[in-house]
């Protein structure tokens, strides 16, 4: 085990690297679904604005 | 051979409504695969000969340059088709795509040096894949500042699109650099035609890596494409049901 | 799209034929009727070469300051990093190309802005003449405008950083080719960015990056040159790079002048 996260002495640049790469894969699902949600409640208000304007 | 299935592809909504289902199609394999892959590269690969453990950033380096020249590919197609067909959908394609590329050339450049210290001697070097690497990034950039600085959705669309297949040269250069240049970089191992040199205990998790992360994009891709295409159809009638309907 | 009727309806602006009209700066509208003929896009662009360049005399001034900047960018390297002549004979080739980078990027901000202004970019594009054609002639109006000069002047600079004055016509012909490229790559997001407030950034990240073979090649040939030895390696390239350009660049900015005047 100590082995594994020792990488032959390369730890120090083996770990950050995956660690940001992490970083990227997550921070891009994060991102994705948070345009979504936000896309999802402009289009909400927008059609709740147009339908106020309507009646 | 009809090109119905094209046409249709033009239509918003229907994209919308199949982007929305082809998602977990790509999302979980993806997983599974970059799962997987890790394994296998991180605990089932035996060291290399040369760089011990160190070689292992491989099943990170690659993928994310991997994903920047492939990411900014689709792109340019997505903006040429755009540009050609005049198709909206396209176009949300091509926006949709680059803050995934840039944040991938960044990963790239990253795992790139922390790679490059241990077994060159330092964290970069101004040589001919590094540099045109890192003139893709200022690519995606500066075609995100071009859309953000237009207003007009529809000029924004056209002009990043413009810049984005001109900046698509770039591409080629980076991926053949190491041949054509003496490069710090190492020759391409697995991109060959002939025969890839690295033993399949080695091999088999990288190609994991590389599909799982091109599923991946797709999965993310959808997902911000259909954010793109909400944002862009002002108050569609199909918008109503989709939104309303939690 | 940038099509290439000969018989276009209108021929473009016509360059001013009189003094009165030179005063003037742009042709009436009578004017055009007058020659409403059908020309070649070869007679177009020169015309349109022309115009730029008598406009542009009429504004001296205005050529001087990219100049005067690349003189200023050069004079701050010394201040900056070491008077003595032998170290910055080593940094002289990226000095001075840096410098050049810098003052042709200051100088794209004229390309296309005074015609976008006063409607004359509009009249190209409805002209019917080849876009394309007209594009070229402007960066090349902007190249004798601006790229000439600075490679007239660049030998200066370089004498001052210690270069040998044997080094001069290397020096010369590889910042006249490289300005070449560099008026053409800058074309193109000139004419992405028209209309943009306070584009001067975004114009910067846009060229730059498309810029960067042209300052290594132009440094790599300059450095050569100043060491005595051929410089003919990267001097093809950088010819190859200008060649790419002329070819490519006015195509793509005259795409983008149509988008960008929608």
């Amino acid at each position: 085990m100590r082995a594994f996260f020792d990488m032959g002495g390369y730890a120090a640049f083996v770990w950050p690297a995956y660690a940001v790469t992490l970083a990227v894969v997550i921070l891009n699902i994060v991102w994705a679904r948070r345009a979504l949600v936000r896309a999802r409640a402009e289009a909400r208000r927008r059609l709740d604005v147009r339908a106020g304007e309507k009646s | 051979m009809t090109w119905t299935w094209f046409h249709r592809l033009g239509s918003p909504p229907y994209v919308y409504a199949l982007a929305e289902r082809l998602t977990p199609w790509f999302a979980w394999p993806a997983a599974l695969l970059i799962v997987g892959g890790l394994w296998g590269g991180l605990v089932l690969a035996p060291p290399d000969y040369q760089q011990g453990d160190g070689f292992r950033i491989i099943y990170v380096h690659a993928p994310s340059a991997w994903m920047s020249l492939m990411v900014y590919t689709t792109m340019a197609v997505a903006a040429a088709v755009g540009l050609i067909w005049r198709m909206k959908v396209a176009h949300a394609v091509a926006a949709s795509c680059a803050p995934i590329g840039a944040s991938f050339t960044f990963a790239a450049l990253v795992t790139g040096a922390l790679w490059g210290q241990p077994m060159w001697g330092t964290y970069w070097e101004w040589d001919p894949r590094l540099t045109s690497e890192l003139v893709l990034l200022f690519l995606y950039l500066g075609y995100m500042g071009l859309r953000a600085g237009i207003e007009d959705t529809q000029r924004a669309d056209r002009a990043s699109a413009v810049l984005a297949v001109v900046g698509v040269v770039n591409v080629p250069i980076i991926h053949y650099s190491v041949t054509w240049w003496n490069s710090l970089h190492q020759a391409p191992s697995v991109m060959r035609l002939d025969k890839p040199t690295i033993p399949a205990s080695m091999l088999v998790p990288l190609l994991m890596m590389l599909l799982g992360f091109t599923l991946y994009f797709a999965a993310i891709l959808l997902v911000r494409l259909r954010a793109e295409i909400l944002s862009r159809e002002r108050a569609a009638s199909w918008i109503r049901a989709e939104v309303f309907a939690t | 799209m940038p099509g290439s009727s000969a018989a276009g309806a209108l021929a473009p602006l016509p360059a001013p034929r009189s003094a009165e009209q030179a005063l003037t700066g742009a042709a009436t509208v009578a004017d055009m009727e007058a020659s409403a003929r059908p020309a070649s896009a070869l007679d177009a662009a020169r015309l349109a070469l022309l115009r730029d360049l008598q406009l542009a005399f009429r504004r001296r001034a205005q050529l001087v300051q990219p100049l005067a900047f690349f003189a200023m960018v050069t004079m701050l390297f010394p201040l900056a990093i070491s008077p003595e002549l032998a170290r910055l004979r080593e940094i002289a080739p990226g000095v001075l190309w840096v410098a050049a980078l810098l003052a042709s990027l200051l100088a794209l901000e004229f390309l296309f802005r005074d015609d976008a202004h006063d409607g004359t970019l509009e009249q190209y594009a409805l002209s019917g003449q080849s876009l394309t054609a007209l594009m070229f002639a402007k960066t090349a109006a902007h190249w004798l405008l601006t790229g000439l000069p600075l490679a007239l002047m660049a030998p200066l600079a370089a004498l001052s950083l210690g270069a040998s004055a044997a080094a001069i016509p290397g020096i010369v012909v590889a910042v006249a080719v490289g300005s070449v490229a560099l008026s053409l790559i800058g074309s193109i997001g000139a004419a992405l960015t028209l209309g943009i407030k306070r584009s001067g950034a975004l114009l910067s990240l846009l060229t730059l990056p498309l810029s960067m073979p042209v300052l290594i090649f132009g440094a790599r040939a300059t450095q050569l040159a100043i060491g005595g030895a051929s410089f003919l390696a990267p001097l093809e390239l950088l010819g190859a790079l200008a060649v790419l350009g002329v070819t490519l660049a006015p195509l793509a900015a005259a795409a983008a002048v149509r988008i960008s005047l929608e």
